[in-house]
């Protein structure tokens, strides 16, 4: 197995790579890894004094659990796995506050006060709810960790493949216009009347045309054992953290997996 | 009423694109070359930014139950 990076945009938190001589159940279990079980820090419960704006106390709860927080895996633990059983402490759960008094406005995610500088809110600019003169807004936000499968809040990115295409021309191509006309990837070319691939756009092939029906001599095949891959941070940890930790969590539920089959015998 | 903090159905934050779009279509801008530029790529997404009326002032007015 080969991962060879394709792209690391580190701003928008776009990660790509191909995954070389792999398979299907491994490309799968990687994803699923990743949505499900790579823990992030979200807002889980939401304690108001005052709310006298438009929106209902659930409503803004909703919204306030939404909004990814800046994740420092090292130093929090999941509530079930930490030492004071899931009673709630330093080590597993964090207080945000919001006081939003002012006479009127947009309240942004970035008014909300966090006891620890490394975990806020990720974009400062997300609207939280707008006030009008004389509404104010007061809460105690409390964020914990937690996993994909529970609820999407936690989830730390998109990730999604595909099999990686492979495109030949094995003969003359009669009629190119034809392939270009239907092309919406942009994948074909046409220099000195023939028909070339695009070198540099072969991937962005999305495999759901048949071209063979229009000239014999094109192939499009999607390679058994090569996977494009793709995943999109939704900002709590970078791409680089999300797989390295979906890894070691790989690597956690194998021996799990080891120590029950022990027991089993 | 207000934007959504994430897409409703891939889950990418969007809430803080929200007001430079708002802006930029006002200023007589393609709402396709705002959204492209703003890195709203998949359709799930841009339909949350065409389709959202934001109705928060109006609401507002009005009185709570």
């Amino acid at each position: 197995m080969e991962i060879r990076v394709l792209d690391n945009n580190k701003e928008q938190g776009k990660l790509s790579f191909i995954l070389k001589d792999s398979n299907p159940i491994f490309a799968n279990t990687l994803r699923r890894l990743m949505i499900d079980e790579v823990p992030t820090m979200a807002i889980d419960e939401v304690e108001f004094s005052k709310n006298n704006s438009i929106l209902y106390d659930e409503m803004i709860a909703h919204r306030l659990g939404l909004i990814p927080l800046k994740t420092d895996l090292k130093s929090y633990n999941l509530p079930e796995k930490c030492k004071c059983e899931g009673k709630g402490c330093n080590r597993c759960q964090l207080k945000l506050v919001l006081r939003a008094t002012k006479g009127s406005g947009v309240v942004y995610a970035s008014e909300l006060k966090s006891k620890d500088p490394a975990v806020k809110p990720v974009f400062a600019e997300m609207p939280i709810v707008k006030l009008l003169k004389g509404q104010t807004l007061e809460l105690e936000a409390t964020a914990v960790l937690g996993k994909g499968k529970q609820h999407m809040k936690w989830s730390p990115c998109h990730a999604y493949y595909k099999y990686r295409p492979i495109i030949e021309i094995t003969g003359d191509v009669k009629n190119p216009e034809a392939i270009i006309e239907v092309d919406h990837n942009n994948i074909f070319e046409i220099k000195d009347r023939k028909l070339v691939v695009n070198k540099d756009r072969v991937l962005e092939c999305d495999l759901s045309l048949d071209y063979s029906q229009i000239d014999k001599n094109v192939k499009v095949t999607a390679s058994d054992t090569d996977f494009v891959f793709y995943i999109e941070s939704f900002g709590q940890l970078s791409g680089k953290e999300i797989i390295n930790k979906a890894m070691d969590i790989f690597d956690e539920q194998l021996d799990e997996l080891a120590e029950e089959l022990k027991k089993a015998k | 009423m207000i934007i959504p903090i994430r897409c409703f159905s891939c889950g990418k934050p969007i809430a803080h694109l929200w007001e430079s779009y708002v802006e930029r279509v006002n200023k007589g801008e393609d709402r396709k070359k705002v959204m492209d530029e703003l890195g709203l790529q998949r359709y799930c997404c841009r339909s949350v930014f065409l389709g959202h009326v934001d109705l928060i002032d109006t609401a507002a007015q009005f009185k709570k139950f």
